[in-house]
């Protein structure tokens, strides 16, 4: 019988090119972007889950209150692990790593010169029994154990000394210390969160020999026993906190505590708290299941729209099988089975053209597609109950309707078909809704994206270029600043803490002086240039002269050091500018500061977040990065320029330079990704939707084919022609279009929610998108229409 | 074996109904090869729709031997209509996208015959209509005649006691309806109970009984007698 259904299905599909061409492509490229997300989403959620026992192995989160502000961070002090790997019975063994890429970079040398290396961290000797990626080369309770160990991973060592077998053993210069490589290891999974080219001994650190209880710069982890309650655990910590920190803190007036987070929610979790790795907004993963989902449907209704259409042309067939003894149930069999077999081709397809866009689908979203999955056992029988379930979906309704016809009425080809026309028309309708929808959001998306890049962020980010230095180059680097002002390569230099795009370093204005409010407010350490290199607007006072003293001469305890203030912080101590010139505030420092100028102010965060607070202050040593405003001209001329500058004075850094505007770009990566994929989703929900559309037109036009050499006898133009039978479609895109407006709308205010600051949605994005569709649906329908008309009217008729 | 009491079956338009059969009474036994004939819209083909249970929509008794057909459930009544009848069309309804084999072939898949049977019964018909060689060929390949043989084979294949045609040869010229009536009477004659409509008076020597029919009632019901 199967036998049976599958010939004919086969026969069905080969006889009726067109037909299963818009299916066969439609469901193609729907299960392709199903499978490439699925396999995304899978990733995602796959990460941390490959360390043995990892469901007990947590990271320990620090939280610090104040004035009843929190602020959690994921970094803890290096005093932590060990104590708790002393006194707390439920830990069983727990790790430190210390991701130094936060702070700069390191230089290796392997005597062949210098090379700079981001992805470097420091490790106790715990670290591969927590979490026990495989060792190449060396004992996972050595290779870490002693100062002045480094273990590279597989393609590190490679990198270095060419192969990845008996590197163990020699030797490696890190930031001017001797090293030896005491293991090798995998490179880390792509789905892990820790990652790093270098793991160095924890005990090579000033740290690792004395573990303190500040600075928080650590990451901690725990694996708890197996018997053992989390909850409990978390309790202990406040007792830890009690013994060793509460009163150090209590004195700046902070508060405490430790949170544990499980290994498997970093990924995924709170992106605020900060990770080694970047996470993923799980709302982004949402999204794109959602989106997946939305894509099959609009594939699956091509199916049913083109089935039921074409069920017309397969009344007699139908009318014949019931007369000959077919039940309801064998002919349902017959037509589901002919949908299963069209989605398993599909299937098969996509599999394959996943593999061929699978270098590209990685280098858009930055995850590896992991194809073993889909051919392991599991996932054949997953794919399997997707085929079944698609074919199911797609087969059913059309199935219905075939099976449910009257066989003297199929057989004499009297069927109506206007019971299913409501259904058609109203998938019709979702599909061009859903692309519609997809569209108007991708076109909000990326209007935000726009707005953030265009903004006027209250300095000036073009042609300004960050040049990171190490500390111990504080002496010299005002030679190279006056170098390389002198070259004319520079306008104006400013040593600063960090680029304008993202300021972090929180203070704290307390009650004092002339000010007596308290309020958290973030510190920018700049030099005397500030202003005049970033363009930044001066409301009132002035700004640092070469004569204020730095913050650095605060020490000595007899000058008040000035500050220069954003409009917010004044404005929270209830001043105008003008009034606050000249006052004085209390930092927390020895004495207070006089407010020597305010400036407008600018954005040194993100977007998402309000404008905060902010103290300006002369303070170079605190500096990590020269900021400086090429002039015009060829930028690269002028970087060869600045380099051959560095290059004389200290050959041994490397030369480093990073256009700030290019920076900022990257701050929105992930908005910038997001609307990359709506763009190519709605994309592609747009092409099935037409094809699907085409088919339909195809069908209704190939019915109406005496209708229209009729009119086409009685002098009907070809404008005519396409009216008749868009005029029906048109209803149906309206409908689309109206739904599609109020999801629109809908999704751009909670989409622009999360923005502080963000841009006003216009009418253009809803203007365009179905604007878009309806050309692209007449286009199709004028086609199809051109086709019928274009046909004789003598013949057409004849045959009737 | 078959008995139509008061049957009537009519289409209600706005104002008035509109009766194709009225007042049909009909009996009709094992073993008769019958005939119905009368103009156009006379209601034959809806007559032998009803008798072949494709049609359900009418007022009347109809009784298969004890049954009762229109107080029957839908799974017997179509459970009957599997094992009794086999249908023969004039515009030969043969599916395309089958072979002559697999047309012969369907009727026994939708009664779950099993593979091996089915093919003994499709070579014996196969055999007896002298069509072993066009076995794979599609309909489209076919002349009229050999289409309505095939046609004919799958009727018979289910080995139906009732074959129901209706108008078996108006798409034939007339050496092949000959050929076809052939057929029917030697199927007639291995015990087949034949029930056909035609315009063409010379099928219905063929017969045992001709039935004229003329505005939806039963006009003249006679006896052929064979010289």
């Amino acid at each position: 019988m199967w036998k049976n259904y599958l010939k004919v299905s086969f026969r069905n599909l080969q006889k009726r090119k067109l037909y299963t061409g818009i299916n066969l492509l439609g469901l193609t490229i729907a299960v392709v972007s199903f499978l490439a997300i699925c396999l995304y989403i899978h990733h995602e959620w796959s990460y941390d889950k490959m360390y043995s026992g990892y469901d007990r192995i947590y990271r320990l989160n620090q939280e610090f209150r104040s004035e009843g502000q929190a602020e959690l961070v994921s970094s803890t002090p290096s005093s932590l692990i060990p104590t708790l790997i002393d006194e707390v019975p439920e830990v069983e063994n727990g790790t430190l790593i210390f991701d130094i890429s936060i702070f700069s970079t390191v230089m290796v040398d392997n005597g062949e010169g210098n090379q700079e290396e981001k992805a470097f961290a420091y490790a106790d000797e715990n670290f591969f029994k927590v979490f026990d990626f495989n060792l190449l080369a060396g004992n996972a309770s050595q290779v870490l154990a002693e100062p002045n160990q480094v273990v590279l991973t597989k393609s590190t060592a490679e990198r270095y000394f060419g192969t990845a077998n008996g590197v163990a053993g020699k030797a490696l210069k890190i930031d001017n210390r001797d090293y030896v490589v005491s293991g090798v290891m995998e490179d880390f999974p792509s789905n892990s969160h820790i990652n790093f080219d270098f793991l160095a001994s924890f005990k090579t650190h000033r740290h690792g020999k004395d573990p303190e209880w500040s600075p928080s710069n650590y990451y901690t982890y725990v694996k708890l026993k197996p018997e053992s309650d989390p909850q409990v655990f978390e309790g202990k910590l406040e007792q830890i906190v009690d013994k060793y920190l509460g009163k150090d803190l209590a004195e700046y007036g902070y508060e405490t505590a430790f949170f544990i987070q499980p290994v498997t929610q970093i990924h995924l979790g709170d992106q605020s708290l900060g990770s080694i790795k970047p996470g993923t907004d799980i709302r982004y993963l949402y999204i794109f299941g959602i989106v997946a989902i939305l894509l099959i449907a609009i594939g699956v209704i091509n199916y049913v729209n083109l089935a039921t259409a074409e069920a017309t042309e397969r009344n007699k067939e139908v009318g014949l099988r019931k007369a000959m003894g077919a039940g309801r149930s064998q002919l349902f069999g017959q037509f589901v089975s002919e949908s299963m077999l069209l989605t398993l081709a599909s299937t098969v397809l996509s599999i394959l053209a996943l593999y061929l866009i699978a270098p590209k689908f990685t280098s858009i979203s930055g995850v590896p597609l992991n194809m073993a999955l889909i051919i392991s056992p599991l996932g054949l029988i997953l794919m399997a109950g997707f085929i079944a379930l698609i074919g199911v979906l797609a087969g059913i309704y059309p199935s219905l309707i075939l099976s449910g016809m009257e066989p003297i009425k199929a057989l004499a080809n009297k069927t109506k078909m206007g019971g299913g026309a409501w259904v058609r028309k109203s998938l019709v309708v979702f599909q061009f809704f859903v692309s519609i929808g997809l569209l108007i959001s991708t076109f909000v998306v990326k209007s935000q994206l726009d707005y953030m890049q265009g903004v006027n962020l209250g300095y000036e980010k073009e042609h300004l270029v960050s040049l990171s230095y190490h500390y111990n180059m504080r002496e010299g680097i005002e030679t190279i600043k006056n170098e390389m002002l002198r070259s004319g390569a520079a306008t104006s230099i400013s040593r600063a803490a960090d680029m304008p795009i993202h300021v972090k370093a929180g203070y704290r204005v307390f009650p004092g002086g002339d000010n007596s409010r308290e309020f958290m407010i973030t510190g920018y350490s700049v030099d005397t240039h500030i202003l005049k290199t970033i363009d930044l607007e001066l409301i009132a006072g002035s700004q640092f002269s070469e004569n204020d003293p730095k913050r650095s001469d605060l020490e000595e305890g007899t000058e008040r050091f000035p500050v220069i203030l954003n409009e917010t912080a004044v404005k929270e101590m209830g001043w105008t500018a003008e009034e606050a010139v000249g006052k004085t505030i209390n930092l927390g420092f020895n004495s207070n500061s006089e407010i020597k100028g305010v400036v407008k102010d600018f954005y040194f965060n993100s977007l998402h977040y309000q404008v905060s607070p902010m103290v300006i202050f002369n303070d170079p040593d605190q500096s990590n990065v020269l900021l400086i405003k090429l002039p015009e001209g060829n930028p690269t001329e002028h970087l060869a320029t600045l380099e051959g500058i560095w290059k004389e004075l200290v050959p041994e850094r490397p030369f480093n330079p990073v256009f700030v505007d290019q920076a900022y770009e990257k701050m929105y990566s992930s908005e910038k990704q997001a609307s990359v994929i709506f763009g190519i989703f709605s994309g592609i929900a747009i092409f099935i939707a037409c094809m699907g559309l085409f088919g339909l037109v195809s069908y209704v036009a190939l019915r109406r084919t005496r209708e229209i050499s009729i009119r086409k006898v009685l002098g009907a133009t070809q404008e005519n022609v396409i009216k008749v039978l868009a005029a029906d479609f048109m209803k149906l895109l309206a409908l689309a279009a109206v739904l599609a407006t109020g999801f629109g709308i809908w999704f751009s205010n909670k989409w622009l929610q999360d923005f502080t600051y963000k841009t006003n949605i216009s009418i253009w994005p809803f203007v365009i998108s179905i604007s878009l569709v309806f050309i692209l649906a007449i286009v199709t329908i004028a086609y199809r229409s051109w086709k019928v008309y274009s046909l004789n009217p003598a013949k057409t008729l004849k045959s009737d | 074996m078959i008995q139509l009491k008061e049957i009537d079956k009519f289409i209600e338009s706005r104002f008035q109904r509109v009766f194709i059969l009225k007042g049909i009474n009909l009996t009709i036994n094992e073993g008769e090869f019958v005939t119905l004939m009368g103009p156009s819209g006379a209601g034959k083909s809806t007559l032998l729709n009803i008798l072949g249970l494709l049609d359900e929509d009418y007022a009347g008794e109809y009784w298969f031997g004890e049954k009762n057909i229109t107080k029957m459930r839908d799974r017997d009544r179509s459970a009957l209509h599997k094992s009794e009848f086999g249908y023969i069309f004039q515009a030969y309804h043969l599916i395309d996208e089958l072979t002559v084999y697999e047309n012969i072939e369907t009727p026994l898949l939708y009664r779950k015959v099993s593979s091996n049977e089915r093919k003994s019964i499709i070579a014996d018909l196969l055999d007896r209509f002298n069509m072993v060689a066009k076995k794979d060929l599609f309909p489209a390949q076919l002349s009229g005649g050999q289409q309505q043989l095939v046609g004919i084979a799958r009727a018979i294949a289910g080995r139906p006691r009732i074959l129901l045609a209706d108008e078996p040869t108006g798409n034939l010229h007339s050496a092949q309806a000959q050929e076809i009536m052939e057929v029917f009477q030697e199927l007639h004659k291995e015990g087949t109970t034949i029930i056909q409509a035609t315009h063409a008076r010379e099928n219905a020597d063929y017969g045992t009984r001709l039935i004229q029919m003329l505005d939806g009632k039963i006009d003249q019901d006679e006896v052929i007698t064979h010289v």
